[in-house]
């Protein structure tokens, strides 16, 4: 497995996924989403988890798309492979758990969305930023993001590309499972895993078929509207400045 | 617009934006990061403040400001512009 990711099951069953890319600050790059993919083959191979805990780094869970993807996009070169994740984690056979301790930004925000319990941190920040740097929401966002925060907050998040505080979002009442102290994230998860851990293996992974049915159908449903609409906004000629500008360093 | 109100808008988002400083004042001679903001915070900061006082500074501009004082002047700059 790839250096950016650290897997292993404990003697719970429960799986244990950190995106470690610290070089990188947790964006996708073509090794993080290789890394990513390869975890959840490896997973899926050797494993049999109860529950998969999916985290990222202290300070980020996930950045989302890297700058160049963007341009690449902007320049008319159709990419899909961040889709993969999204599909991947809404495909899985056992539930997911997103713990996030850092910072969720855009796609690296989907990986949540495209898990079954969510729990985020009252320092950190956590935004659907697409429309920030010119073109509409991608991975999923526009058909999954209504489940985890509500509809009207789901619609401010995506229109302005806010970055809310885990503070702020607890305020509003979305759908987040848990919004705790940073420190506190990953216990609460370990809390929720076990609590599954103690449940019929087969029962879990007949639960989270049929509790998933909605998801991949919503999913597809992204697909078509936001593909379609990343050809026209990633055609704008302004849109290329925008992300350029984004990404300033 | 007064470098004062700058200051004092710049500390009202401050205020509002992390967590616990309700009944502090902020000293502008003091980074963000001294009051515990990350660089989200300070981003949401810097452009809650920029729509309020209707100023607009290129990101590649803010990226060697230190302090709020500093952040202040950059302010000024493009408020006088």
């Amino acid at each position: 497995m790839l250096k950016n990711m650290e897997l292993h099951v404990d003697e719970n069953n429960i799986a244990h996924l950190k995106m470690n890319d610290v070089a990188n600050m947790n964006i996708f790059s073509n090794d993080f989403i290789r890394g990513f993919l390869s975890a959840m083959d490896e997973l899926e191979a050797n494993y049999k988890p109860h529950a998969l805990i999916l985290s990222g780094l202290d300070s980020v869970f996930c950045a989302g798309a890297e700058k160049d993807t963007l341009i690449d996009l902007s320049n008319g070169k159709i990419d899909v492979k961040d889709l993969l994740m999204s599909e991947r984690l809404i495909n899985s056979e056992y539930p997911i758990i997103a713990a996030m301790e850092g910072h969720a930004m855009g796609g690296g925000l989907v990986l949540a969305l495209c898990s079954d319990i969510v729990i985020a941190a009252k320092e950190s920040r956590y935004g659907a930023v697409f429309m920030n740097m010119g073109f509409t929401p991608g991975m999923g966002t526009t058909t999954l993001l209504q489940g985890l925060m509500g509809d009207f907050v789901a619609n401010e998040m995506m229109f302005t590309g806010k970055r809310f505080k885990g503070t702020e979002l607890a305020k509003k009442g979305t759908n987040i499972n848990y919004i705790v102290p940073k420190k506190d994230v990953l216990t609460k998860a370990n809390d929720l895993a076990l609590q599954i851990s103690e449940k019929n293996v087969k029962s879990v992974y007949l639960l989270k078929y049929s509790l998933s049915a909605k998801k991949k159908k919503l999913l597809i449903d992204a697909r078509l509207q936001e593909d379609m609409m990343h050809k026209l906004s990633f055609a704008y000629p302004e849109t290329k400045e925008t992300i350029n500008s984004f990404y300033a360093d | 617009m007064t470098k004062e109100k700058i200051i004092e808008v710049i500390s009202k988002n401050i205020i509002e934006n992390l967590d616990d400083l309700e009944n502090e004042t902020i000293d502008p001679k003091k980074s963000m990061k001294d009051y515990g903001a990350n660089s989200l915070d300070m981003i949401e900061v810097v452009s809650c403040s920029m729509r309020e006082l209707n100023i607009k500074v290129p990101r590649a501009e803010l990226a060697d400001i230190e302090d709020i004082e500093q952040l202040a002047d950059k302010f000024m700059e493009h408020a006088e512009a």
